[in-house]
């Protein structure tokens, strides 16, 4: 383990931000931390960054413990959503800025900065003052400021969150570029779960101040573990085991033991197949056009289901069609109590 | 490890390990310990001898005194019907001028806006003095229409007075009606309402606030003034000058402790409301505001820059007649120009005006820098400690200026304590300035730290930089207009301050507005006209280099926000 966080509680008065956190980051990791505001992510953040101080807990940095070194002290960079440049500095000053305080001298400032800016790409922009860039150019140089100081640990507070959809994408294969070359432990915080499936060697999925699930991308979408990270990872269709056992009893083989209200199925739109069928169980509600993609809204006996095909299968309003889903194809979450958004 | 081993390492209680922290603590408890002991202390102080009585020991004999004196009830009733009529007509004017700058179309607003703001700029008698030349036995008003008009008393204070005060009034309305965003007009527009209709429905309920908080504003600087009213009150006492009358005719420094507890009683109740409203204020921010481009209309633009244009015409008459009256021969009967009365003898000369520059440069350096410390302590404190800083910074604004300047003498002419050493200095004339007017000088560098988003301080501590670096190579920087503006705004007020000073002189240091009030005692009206000339020409030069300075940082790019 590289970076580790134990047993971390936090309160704000009576809120408990967050409550008995464990979570770790390997060297060279890529981790995201993802959940809805409010879920304790980006207090998380800044605990690990000495920014807030710990109620009880501990952050340890390979067997070294952070938890009463300043911020300063940490040696890790930090990339904010947004107005974090200092306005009064150039760009190269303000990517020097960490190199100046450690004394480094002048050429060697300089040169690590033509460096990076080469990497960030915007060489020209050098003695530009903040207030002249763009969102997006001011992010890639904020980005560079982090890293020039060669940070143990980069921290990314939704970094991406103010920028226009565009910039968003390119910039976010940037960062998934740079940290795989330069194989700094990154802990990204973001509230949107394609950014962390497109980035994230791990994803630590939080809710209500505890974390909820950690895994690969492919873990937190193909098994989730709970209604929440099932609903919050994409659209899902979870459906009752009781409805389950009267209407496809086939897909209860996978099912762990347990009461019936313990555990629900989900299925992924994309898993259900379709055809056209006058005696099926399902009828279409609506048909949505994505794209690529067509959605099918269905009333069926297992209840509201979307359900999704590459292409369209020419089915319309209004027809009855028949279900096929595969046992493999459905997980079973515990069942927390979430409502399914939409 | 186990879990209770984990947690009994949890850090906590180590912060006085942090030089951060250390720093920051340092930065509140310096500005603290002046607040404590050229505030809080004197007024203290003031409040006891208030409570002494003549023959040593504490009663309540002395404000049975003045309680049961026809003098006193009549300076209060005095102040009192001063202080709501002067508001009055303030807010009542200076509701036009700013609804005009803001909400009409008509063009010369430059010149109102820049003539609104000239009584700011001269010491407070100067209005009366204007007054004087203008419809006073020899004014040229009087002379001109050959009637003998009484100005000294009710009247004549009255338009000193609001001349005095019109600029705060119109800088507080001006900005409530600035935030008013033009979408709402437009929306009332397409849905059919009248021009007077979105007045009453969407401006008159939009700036209330602002109204009441100005109102308040005009009456604590009514009731408070002293300058115009020693000048041209006549025999028409207000409280201001009946503690000057006690102190300094009576040398009955107990009594005039008493009047100014009396006098300070409306005040900080006035200060307290006007504190409250301007919260409710503050709440109805909007970010994003569409600016209001009035388009003209006749019937209310014509009218709207009549008025306006009326009201700056007084102003630049009565102060221009001060400037014009310095250069005249023989006032009124000789209008050959001359120089003569600038040359100044009686009063120790120029002397009073090159201390006062220095004492002004003191208090606007010494001021903002403590200010700065304070804000910059205050950003990394909070709790009980920070609330009552907070509290206790805001407070000078709600003591009268003779108050204060009362209890200073109080305090420093007193050999109990080492502090003596500071009486008669002037150190301690830059202290009192400062002091007197702490509250607005906090409260503008505290607007600044509120924009100081904290992720360029997060993002300075996490690059390695200690609190100390942060605040001279990140916050500074952001804030140099605020603090430029209070460097200014300090200077400019300490240049023509008199009542909080006017005790505080010895015959060997004497400052610019007392010499103004002595050579105006003196009968040589038109060398007060030239000393004032003078102070005036100090304060619009420090105007201009300010104006300079901040236009030279905005068009720098450092100052385009990022964003």
């Amino acid at each position: 383990m590289y970076l580790t966080v134990s047993n971390v509680t936090k309160r704000f008065g009576t809120f408990t931000a967050l409550d008995d956190v464990s979570i770790s980051i390997e060297q060279g990791e890529f981790v995201c931390l993802l959940g809805p505001s409010g879920c304790g992510k980006t207090t998380l953040l800044r605990l690990i960054a000495g920014l807030t101080d710990i109620d009880s807990g501990t952050v340890s940095l390979e067997n070294g413990v952070l938890s009463d070194l300043p911020a300063r002290k940490r040696g890790f960079g930090i990339v904010f959503q947004s107005y974090s440049l200092f306005p009064s500095m150039t760009v190269a000053e303000n990517i020097g800025y960490g190199l100046k305080i450690r004394n480094a001298p002048q050429e060697q400032i300089t040169a690590r900065v033509a460096e990076l800016l080469e990497i960030v790409k915007l060489p020209h922009l050098a003695d530009k003052f903040p207030g002249q860039l763009s969102g997006g150019q001011q992010q890639r140089i904020a980005l560079a400021r982090a890293i020039a100081v060669d940070p143990r640990v980069l921290l990314l507070d939704e970094p991406l969150s103010a920028l226009d959809a565009k910039v968003r994408g390119s910039l976010r294969d940037e960062i998934k570029q740079l940290q795989r070359s330069l194989e700094i432990p990154t802990l990204m915080v973001t509230h949107d779960q394609e950014e962390a499936l497109a980035l994230a060697d791990k994803i630590i999925c939080m809710n209500h101040g505890v974390v909820v699930q950690a895994g690969t991308p492919e873990d937190l979408y193909h098994r989730p573990a709970t209604r929440f990270v099932a609903d919050f990872m994409g659209v899902s269709n979870l459906v009752p085991t009781a409805v389950i056992r009267q209407e496809m009893p086939a897909l209860l083989a996978e099912r762990p033991d347990g009461p019936d209200e313990q555990f629900d199925a989900c299925i992924r739109p994309e898993k259900i197949q379709l055809a056209a069928d006058p005696s099926g169980m399902a009828t279409v509600r609506s048909v949505g056009f994505l794209g690529n993609l067509t959605r099918y809204n269905l009333d069926s006996a297992l209840g509201d289901l979307v359900v999704e095909t590459h292409g369209s299968l020419g089915i319309t309003e209004g027809q009855k069609v028949a279900l096929q889903i595969a046992p493999t194809d459905c997980t079973w979450v515990v069942n927390d109590g979430t409502e399914v958004s939409e | 490890m186990s879990v209770a081993e984990t947690r009994a390492t949890a850090p906590k209680q180590r912060w006085w390990m942090d030089s951060d922290k250390l720093l920051a603590a340092a930065c509140i408890l310096i500005p603290l310990i002046g607040l404590t002991l050229f505030f809080l202390y004197p007024m203290v102080i003031v409040f006891l001898r208030s409570l002494t009585t003549p023959d040593g020991t504490y009663g309540l004999g002395n404000y049975a005194e003045v309680l049961s004196s026809k003098g006193f009830w009549r300076a209060t009733q005095h102040s009192m019907t001063m202080g709501v009529a002067t508001t009055v007509v303030s807010v009542f004017l200076g509701f036009i001028i700013a609804h005009g700058l803001h909400r009409c179309a008509f063009r010369g607003k430059w010149l109102i806006r820049g003539v609104i703001v000239l009584p700011l700029l001269a010491p407070s008698l100067v209005q009366a003095l204007g007054l004087i030349f203008l419809l006073g036995r020899n004014g040229l008003i009087s002379r001109a229409i050959g009637i003998e008009l009484d100005i000294y008393g009710f009247w004549g204070l009255l338009i000193a007075n609001t001349l005095y005060a019109l600029p705060q009034a119109v800088m507080i309305i001006g900005a409530s009606l600035v935030l008013l965003d033009a979408r709402t007009y437009e929306a009332a527009e397409v849905m059919g309402a009248k021009p007077m209709r979105q007045f009453r429905d969407l401006t008159l309920p939009a700036i209330f606030f602002a109204l009441l908080n100005s109102a308040f504003v005009v009456f604590i600087i009514t009731i408070t003034d002293f300058g115009n009213a020693a000048v041209i009150g006549g025999d028409y006492s207000v409280l201001a000058t009946e503690i000057y009358t006690q102190v300094i005719g009576l040398r009955n420094f107990n009594m005039g402790a008493v009047v100014g507890i009396m006098l300070l009683l409306p005040t900080v109740v006035s200060y307290y409301i006007e504190r409250q409203s301007m919260k409710r204020q503050q709440g109805r921010h909007a970010t994003n505001v569409q600016k209001f481009i009035p388009s003209f209309y006749l019937n209310r633009d014509i009218p709207m820059a009549a008025a306006c244009f009326v009201v700056v015409a007084m102003i630049l008459s009565v102060i221009g007649v001060v400037i014009y009256a310095s250069f005249v021969k023989l006032w009124p009967y000789n209008h050959d120009l001359t120089f003569k009365h600038f040359n100044i003898t009686l009063a120790g000369g120029y002397a009073s005006l090159w201390i006062t520059i220095a004492i002004s440069l003191g208090a606007a350096a010494g001021g903002t820098v403590l200010i700065f410390i304070m804000a910059l302590g205050l950003r990394k404190l909070s709790g009980g400690i920070a609330q009552a800083v907070q509290v206790l910074a805001a407070m000078p604004a709600a003591v009268p200026g003779i108050v204060l300047g009362l209890a200073y003498i109080l305090t420093f002419n007193s050999t109990a304590t080492p502090l003596y050493l500071l009486y008669g200095t002037a150190t301690l004339i830059a202290v009192i300035n400062f002091y007197h007017y702490h509250t607005q000088a906090f409260l503008t560098v505290m607007t600044g730290f509120r924009q100081f988003p904290s992720a360029l301080e997060e993002a300075a501590g996490t690059l390695g930089a200690g609190y100390g670096r942060t605040a001279v190579t990140v916050v500074a920087p952001f804030v140099a207009p605020m603090l430029i503006a209070v460097f200014f705004f300090l200077f400019m007020r300490s240049m023509v301050t008199l009542s909080a000073v006017v005790f505080l002189t010895t015959a060997k240091l004497d400052v610019a507005a007392v010499t103004i009030m002595r050579l105006d005692d003196a009968g040589l009206t038109s060398q007060a006209a030239a000393f004032s000339t003078c102070v005036m020409a100090v304060v619009c030069v420090a105007l201009g280099v300010m104006k300079l300075g901040l236009k030279l940082l905005s068009r720098s790019p450092k100052l385009n926000k990022a964003g």
